[in-house]
């Protein structure tokens, strides 16, 4: 049963890649010139899924006393997982479903290190406990695109030199991919004050908005 | 036979590159410590004091260790030996907080761990750590704000008679300022991944110095140093607070070893607050006498620092100021008051940047008693050589740095006078500040190998922590052996490569440079060795120094660029898999120094001031810096830029607040302690002078890590005066300061 379902999700899922809809407005958002460049993410969504280390043993391999099953839909693959019902979907993410490019900064909500996206929207993925997303969309970074295969969003990124230590930039990536379709003014201080819940403790801020703001006008 | 058009450009030094692992941190592939997970690993959460002063009179881990997937809470009693390191020579053997986790029942500051619990997931372990009973006899700790010290400060510095010439100085400034406790907060939070493998330990560290690091925990596990790993491949930064190891290293790599188990251990943003360093608060005495025209006669700099109960660690504020300007007579003195805080260590710029903040905000108040331009006092006061050594000065153009950056800013529009300027219904602040950094070696090793897939691989036990390390390597080797930078592979952060500098004092890139040069050179002449050795050589027959290296390959020297053959075939010719060097270079540290090394800047910075809605904000930023040669213009920019940044949070946001009563942090998360966010980034126009100081390397590169976070407080709280008329002498700038400035009217 549970397997089917597994089954079902995945056969769904490769045609559509996480977040059908997510990924159809963003293109239509986007235009000619954005698509060809697009179409790389699209592809690239299901090789890194493919990549990615299934539910890491460390976490699941021995029987957790009082864990529950979820099944998370994630990067567009079903990962059927047995977690502590107190687990954030941040730290499922990393420690059970070996998918480390999200980040924990502060596991209060406080930096956007660990921004994801669920049903297509941004969220801070240490707000919410993995079990009440069964069934839910989500992307993470490594969803987003893989080196050779970079989506415009973070080609812009290593364009403009948008970080230093790379730690916040996961987030950073995934709240300027969902702003995209936010309703967002034209001008840099719009766009700053719609990240601002990323810190860079860098500070590369100014190239963090050069590259989103690249993009948006490429769009 | 390859074309020739493959030879790049003849140097991809000073230009401006994307970084080299890019691609990696965009796409959740860098991986940092907490990274790391192993089949079978565990997790520790410490358990904290909830006391700043006093003794553990009982620890009960009963109900913890019944708890679900807990494997063990260890405690003093049992956690086993853990040792303290030897005293530190050079750059090794450094820790900040001497003391071993667990070694008495003694808490001395807030938040000190006194047990670790370990299990299965990290969600049981955290509520085991709720679960562990410790009670304690506290006393009332000492974290007070106000410092006097407790012994003789000590001279670090002194020429003339400062005392005498400031007596019968014409103009005087003697003001005190005070730079609150900071906490560095990378957002990559302290992680320890320990794997004990019966004998040794592979840890996976956020360390800015792996091999000081496998050095002290060596020490203090009590096991051989070969039996020691520490990779840090990359780093979310640490702005020096992740220079030297801290207790929970010991205890992630203690647990596993007592378990046998791999443990991962990551510091909560509370506990950054209070067991892995901050920049100590520092109090400040500055007396300048001048000339009537404005020549400083005398220059006295007096700080105070706090430090652990423990301890101690000087923030040497008088760091820029004995060679900064002109004076004949000057006096630097530095002490000590402790406090029952955790160990400070050094936050990016120790010393000077806390220290500029109060010498350059006493040379805007000389400037305004003198009724004289900012910019013009300082002009006046350069000096010629450094008078503190009695030296000249390798490269300095802090005068160049000035003019420059006021004319990009605009500077002779201003009008002097508090408020004098409005543009849009806001009051404009202008404000300058000048900024120093010390400029160095590290002895440095490295490995180049070419290999006869036309690709090279350079090796070296440095760090990137975010400024660019990767991708510098990378420029050397490409340019030495004339190859795409593509081709080069960088294997940085691990103890078991030649061993690198620390990632501290931006000294990184001047010492990488001679080590990885050299390497390069080293291999290339085994290139051409290979190529003459053996009869199916390319050039069997001549003789190595008859032939040359260059744009990737070997030809007879003066011969025909057509005959040239590129180095992958001469190596595949001789059925070589690859041919590597090892370079060195020594340190500058610990030799006299000949000339005096520093970089040097100009912050000129504008503030809007809002008197109805109290509103500040910095709004735009012009910084000039002589750093000797940028080698990547893009990366090199970015650091100046989030060092204006941190500068901004600096003087306007941070602060961490201790609780009198019981000795907490207690604003200790990111809602609470306030940095700047995109929100409150200025307009920053950075320029490098660029001019190359070839007394560090061949490339004349002095490292930009640190210098950009000098002298920008100065600046903003000179701006903040020229449109409040309030002289904020203890940051950060509080809105309640400037409700009773003169500008309120
Ligand atoms: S880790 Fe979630 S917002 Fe900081
Ligand atoms: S790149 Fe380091 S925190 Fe943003």
């Amino acid at each position: 049963m549970a397997d089917e379902k597994q089954k079902a999700g995945s056969a769904e899922d490769s045609g559509g890649a996480a977040g059908k809809v997510t990924r159809r407005s963003f293109l239509s958002h986007l235009g000619a010139a954005g698509v060809a460049a697009t179409a790389s993410p699209l592809l690239a969504a299901a090789p890194a899924a493919a990549a990615m280390p299934e539910a890491s043993e460390a976490a699941s391999d021995a029987k957790i006393v009082g864990s529950v099953p979820v099944s998370l839909r994630v990067n567009g693959k079903v990962l059927k997982l047995q977690v502590d019902p107190r687990a954030t979907l941040l730290d499922t993410l990393r420690e059970s479903a070996g998918l480390t490019g999200t980040k924990k900064g502060c596991d209060h909500g406080q930096c956007g290190a660990c921004t994801v996206h669920v049903n297509g929207r941004r969220v801070n993925s240490c707000l919410s406990f993995a079990v009440m997303h069964e069934g839910d969309e989500i992307t993470t970074i490594e969803g987003i695109g893989q080196p050779g295969n970079l989506h415009p969003m973070q080609a812009a990124f290593v364009e403009h030199d948008g970080y230093q230590c790379g730690y916040c930039t996961s987030g950073q990536i995934m709240s300027a991919v969902a702003l995209l379709k936010e309703p967002c003014g034209p001008t840099d201080a719009d766009v700053k004050e719609l990240m601002s819940g990323n810190i860079c403790r860098c500070g590369a801020y100014p190239n963090i908005v050069a590259a989103v703001q690249q993009v948006r006008l490429r769009s | 036979m390859a074309s020739i058009e493959e030879v790049v450009p003849a140097s991809i030094i000073g230009t401006s590159l994307a970084r080299v692992d890019g691609p990696l941190k965009v796409s959740g592939g860098a991986m940092y410590s907490s990274d790391h997970n192993f089949p079978g690993m565990l997790y520790a959460v410490p358990v904290c004091s909830t006391i700043a002063k006093g003794t553990i009179t009982s620890l009960d881990s009963s109900a913890a260790e019944a708890m679900p997937g807990v494997q063990a809470v260890y405690h003093r009693k049992n956690i086993g030996q853990l040792f303290r390191a030897a005293p530190p020579v050079g750059f090794s053997g450094l820790i900040d907080e001497r003391r071993p986790p667990f070694e008495d029942d003694v808490i001395r500051y807030y938040g000190q761990y006194v047990a670790v619990v370990v299990a299965q997931t990290f969600e049981q372990a955290m509520a085991a750590s709720a679960a562990v009973k410790v009670s304690y006899a506290g006393e009332k700790p000492d974290v007070s704000t106000t410092l006097s010290s407790d012994e003789k400060p000590k001279v670090d510095t002194t020429r003339g008679d400062a005392d005498g010439a400031f007596a019968s100085a014409a103009v005087k400034v003697d003001e005190t300022y005070v730079t609150p406790v900071e906490t560095h907060n990378p957002i990559e939070l302290h992680a320890s991944v320990a794997v004990w493998d019966g004998k040794g330990f592979t840890l996976y560290e956020t360390s800015q110095a792996v091999g000081n690091h496998r050095e002290v925990m060596a020490q203090m596990l009590g096991v051989p140093l070969e039996n020691v790993r520490v990779i840090s491949r990359f780093l979310g930064s640490g702005f020096g607070g992740k220079l030297w190891p801290w207790p929970h290293c010991l205890l992630a790599a203690a647990a596993s070893r007592n378990l046998n188990r791999p443990v991962k251990l990551v510091v909560s943003r509370k506990m950054m607050f209070q067991n892995v360093g901050h920049r100590p608060l520092t109090q400040q005495r500055i007396r300048l006498g001048a000339t009537a025209d404005g020549m400083l006669t005398s220059l006295q700099h007096d700080s105070l620092n706090h430090t652990s109960i423990l301890d101690d660690y000087g923030e040497g504020c008088g760091e820029a100021t004995g060679y900064l300007y002109s004076t004949a007579n000057l006096r630097v003195t530095s002490g000590l008051v402790r406090r029952n805080v955790g160990n400070p260590t050094a936050m990016r710029g120790p010393g000077a940047v806390p220290g500029l903040y109060a010498l350059e905000s006493a040379m805007d108040e000389l400037a305004i008693k003198l009724k004289m331009d900012p910019v013009e006092l300082r002009l006046k006061n350069e000096p010629k050589l450094d008078e503190s050594l009695g030296i000249p000065f390798s490269s300095r153009h802090l005068k160049e740095c000035l003019t420059v950056g006021a004319e990009k800013f605009g500077w002779s529009q201003r009008k002097a006078g508090v408020g004098a300027m409005q543009r849009d219904g806001l009051t404009l602040g202008w404000g300058v500040g000048v900024c120093s950094w010390i400029a160095a070696r590290i002895g440095c090793e490295a490995t180049v190998e070419l290999k006869a897939d036309g690709t090279a691989r350079v090796a070296c036990g440095t760090q990137d922590i975010g400024t660019g390390t990767y991708t510098i390597l990378a420029q050397i080797v490409a340019e030495k052996a004339g190859i795409p930078i593509e081709k080069v592979e960088v294997v940085l952060g691990d103890t078991k490569l030649p061993a690198g500098p620390i990632s501290g004092g931006s000294w990184v890139t001047s010492s990488v440079i001679p080590a990885v040069a050299d390497a390069t050179q080293k291999a290339m002449q085994t290139v051409l060795m290979a190529a003459v050795q053996g009869k199916d050589a390319r050039f069997a027959g001549k003789k190595p120094e008859d032939l040359v290296f260059s744009g990737g390959r070997v030809q007879v020297k003066g011969g025909s660029a057509e005959t040239s053959v590129a180095y992958a075939e001469v190596l595949r010719a001789a059925n070589l898999g690859g041919v590597s060097g090892t370079g060195k270079s020594e340190g500058t540290f610990g030799v006299p120094p000949k000339v005096s090394q520093h970089s040097f800047g100009a912050q000129f910075v504008e503030v809007t001031w809002q008197p109805a809605t109290a509103r500040l904000r910095v709004n735009r930023v012009v910084t000039v810096i002589d750093a000797g040669r940028v080698l990547n213009t893009r990366a090199g920019r970015n650091q100046i830029e989030g060092a204006v940044m941190m500068g901004v949070g600096m003087a306007m946001l941070e602060h961490t607040t201790y609780d009198q009563r019981n000795g907490a942090p207690i604003n200790s998360n990111l809602a609470d302690y306030v940095v700047a966010t995109h929100a409150d980034t200025p307009q920053i126009d950075v320029t490098f002078l660029d001019y190359p100081d070839l007394s560090l390397n061949e490339y004349g590169a002095r490292g930009i890590g640190e210098i950009g976070l000098a002298g920008i407080a100065a600046a903003i709280t000179g701006a903040v005066y020229h449109a409040t008329g309030v002289r904020v002498r203890e940051l950060p700038v509080r809105i309640e300061d400037l409700l009773g400035g003169t500008a309120r009217a």
